[in-house]
């Protein structure tokens, strides 16, 4: 009796020796894969950035239920097939418990069909396609940025309340394009019956010279033309506008105009009276937690955060949040309690909705203008579309998810 | 929506003129290609990448000056200066121990050279964005027939024709261009009878990627600096040279001109489908003329 005691004993302790200092030194991992090269990086490096930043204000107060926060980040070059392999080699080898990502959509739905066949929690960084949480949505997806089903109906929304009758779209010919000029064009048919579509243009991905397109537009003699490009190919096509004075003659609505990676390029010879969207401005809202969000990122990267700063900083407080709630490291806990979940961000409270993890992101619609003190344009006239109006309804999800 | 909707006789002479300023930059960017594939007998794959070196240095410079008119001149001379010796160092310390490789093995060779420009543009700029405003008198449009018309392309339009008569003086005019297009044609022949062959090569592969930066210098104002813009610019200079005939010149300005043309002209009348114009035009042209419009070096 007295030996199995001793026993005992001594099994309890080398259990402890083992297992203490394993848990102790096992981190938390969460991978990041995103395109760091190229174009894109413009965008992905404020994510990973202010990601980065709130991480290391877990860890200094202890970390995640007291294991502390390791961020992996892997280099997708904009393709899918690297990506998809770093993503592989996350889950597999470095068992991350949570992964993130990425600005290219068809990655980001590559990823997220991994994961749900894994288990792994995955949160959608910047990719603006509306079937991650959408038609191709499920448990294991969650999306902290808008996509384009949100900017098309937000958009619609301002656009429908100008006089404009007549339209023209001009885009990207690829999904981005497409899919956000559909949001809008679908959205603004509905609330405003009647408005007619005089006729589109369509472009190729880092298309060089916009002028021939301009010319094209202006000899149509359209009311207003949704502009339904993105990323790289929106300084040159504002550069293109303002060349052949575009934005004089008609006005017209770009989803990202307004953002700071596209104006900041650009100076003050940006084309003024823009309508544009975004998620977030570092000079709006003007809050004292906006402030001092802008004061900390600018204190340690020594430049003004852009849109991506707030995907970053949300998905940090979502995953802190929802495991300090959970209590234990468990995958299908910490789930429950990141749907609907909310969470105070420079932009105010932000709900994750529970049905399709949709983040419900407010929208600022505002028009490029010059402003004393910058030395690039900002968005005036801001108008605060709350993320409630620009969700498609639970019926669409559902919808969408039938097909 | 319908097919051929705006086409009016003022709207045709403005699509004209603006494929007529883009042709200016194919035409400097592709020529420059043909002439080192038709002397030196190496695709350059590179190309595109001191045309956007080119670019990045016009930015550098011009910003060094606040973006002023004396900046933006001397930028345009300038950074096609520096992408000169940079190809010169490139050219002297590795191409020419290479020329008698076979063609994959350049092309190769030139491949990895957009990888390292690609790496070595991130290290030195960055990912951000670009932007360089053009100078003060180029700024804003002319109004021709109630359209408006940007300034910059009308500079480029100048531009063009000359850039295409100091080459056409260059070729037929000085000896090096004559020696240059006996070496195209017989390279032995040319070494056999005293001439150093080598030198010429040099010469021809710094003059053929001042064209690339030249090129990327006048682009530089009128879109967005950034990584991925050798690319773009790389296939299409490719299929204005094989449609025009290898390594000849004159071919590059007329494929330059069709390339730009169609573009601009099959944005008006089909808007929907305008990114096709162009390579429809290539597919023909080599339907009928699988080795390019005009005489083909190689």
């Amino acid at each position: 009796m007295k030996t199995f005691a001793w026993f005992c004993i001594a099994l309890a302790m080398t259990l402890v020796l083992i297992t203490a200092p394993a848990q102790a030194a096992k981190a938390f991992k969460i991978g990041i894969v995103d395109c760091y090269s190229g174009p894109p990086a413009a965008y992905t490096n404020d994510v990973r950035d202010a990601f980065k930043l709130e991480v290391d204000k877990i860890n200094a107060a202890g970390g995640i239920l007291g294991r502390k926060v390791e961020v992996l980040t892997r280099d997708s070059k904009f393709k899918v097939d690297i990506g998809l392999s770093a993503a592989k080699e996350l889950i597999y080898r470095e068992n991350v418990d949570i992964l993130m990502g990425t600005i290219n959509s068809a990655l980001a739905l590559a990823i997220s069909d991994m994961c749900r066949k894994e288990k792994v929690p995955f949160f959608v960084t910047f990719s603006k396609s509306a079937k991650i949480t959408g038609a191709k949505g499920h448990r294991y997806v969650f999306s902290i940025t808008e996509n384009t089903a949100l900017a098309g109906k937000a958009g619609a929304q301002g656009l429908a309340k100008r006089p404009y009758k007549k339209y023209w779209i001009a885009g990207d010919d690829y999904e981005y394009g497409h899919a956000i000029a559909d949001g809008v064009w679908n959205n603004l048919q509905k609330i405003k019956p009647g408005v007619e579509l005089l006729g589109q243009s369509w472009w190729k991905v880092g298309e060089p010279d916009f002028t021939p397109y301009i010319t094209a537009i202006l000899s149509a003699k359209p009311d207003a033309v949704i502009v339904a490009t993105g990323g790289r190919d929106c300084v040159p096509f504002l550069k293109a506008a303002k060349a052949t004075g575009f934005n004089e003659r008609i006005p017209f609505f770009m989803h990202t105009a307004t953002e700071l990676s596209t104006l900041k390029p650009l100076g003050l010879n940006a084309p003024e009276g823009v309508i544009g969207t975004s998620n977030y401005f570092f000079y709006y809202p003007e809050t004292a937690a906006n402030k001092h969000f802008v004061k900390n990122f600018e204190a340690v990267y020594n430049r003004k955060p852009a849109v991506g700063a707030v995907y970053g900083f949300l998905a940090a407080r979502y995953i802190f949040g929802a495991y300090q709630k959970a209590g234990v490291i468990d995958t299908e806990k910490f789930i429950d309690n990141v749907e609907g979940m909310w969470v105070d961000s420079p932009v105010g409270k932000v709900t994750m909705r529970a049905y399709d993890h949709q983040a419900m992101l407010p929208m600022f619609m505002g028009v490029t203008q010059k402003a004393a003190g910058y030395d690039f344009l900002i968005a005036k006239d801001i108008v605060t579309i709350p993320g409630e109006d620009v969700m498609p309804t639970i019926e669409e999800i559902k919808k969408a998810r039938m097909k | 929506m319908e097919f051929a909707a705006n086409i009016t006789l003022a709207a045709l002479l403005q699509q004209v003129l603006v494929g007529l300023s883009r042709t200016t930059i194919l035409f400097i960017v592709a020529s420059g290609l043909s002439l080192v594939l038709g002397v030196l007998r190496i695709p350059n794959v590179a190309h595109g990448s001191l045309y956007m070196i080119g670019a990045f240095c016009t930015y550098t410079v011009a910003t060094l000056f606040g973006q002023s008119t004396l900046g933006f001149w001397l930028a345009l001379i300038i950074a096609p200066l520096i992408v000169a010796l940079i190809s010169f160092i490139v050219e002297r310390g590795l191409f020419c121990h290479l020329y008698e490789r076979e063609h994959l093995m350049l092309l190769l060779f030139t491949f990895s050279f957009t990888l390292v420009f690609g790496d070595l543009v991130k290290l030195v700029w960055g990912s951000d964005y670009r932007s360089l405003t053009p100078p003060a008198f180029l700024m804003g449009f002319i109004t021709i027939s109630d359209l408006p018309f940007p300034k910059y392309n009308l500079f480029l339009l100048v531009v063009g024709p000359l850039v295409a008569a100091g080459l056409w003086f260059l070729t037929q005019k000085t000896k090096i261009g004559k020696i240059a297009r006996a070496a195209a044609v017989d390279r032995e022949m040319v070494g056999a009878i005293g001439i150093n062959v080598n030198l010429v090569f040099a010469a021809v592969f710094v003059i053929g990627c001042y064209l690339a930066g030249l090129g990327g210098a006048l682009v530089a104002p009128t879109q967005n600096i950034t990584q991925g813009m050798d690319h773009a610019i790389i296939i299409e200079a490719f299929l204005i040279v094989i449609i025009g005939g290898l390594g000849n010149i004159w071919g590059a300005l007329l494929g330059a001109l069709i390339f730009g043309l169609t573009d601009s002209i099959g944005i008006l009348v089909w808007p929907q489908f305008a990114i096709v114009f162009p390579y429809v035009a290539v597919v023909l042209v080599l339907l009928f003329r699988p080795k390019g419009l005009l005489k083909s070096t190689w």
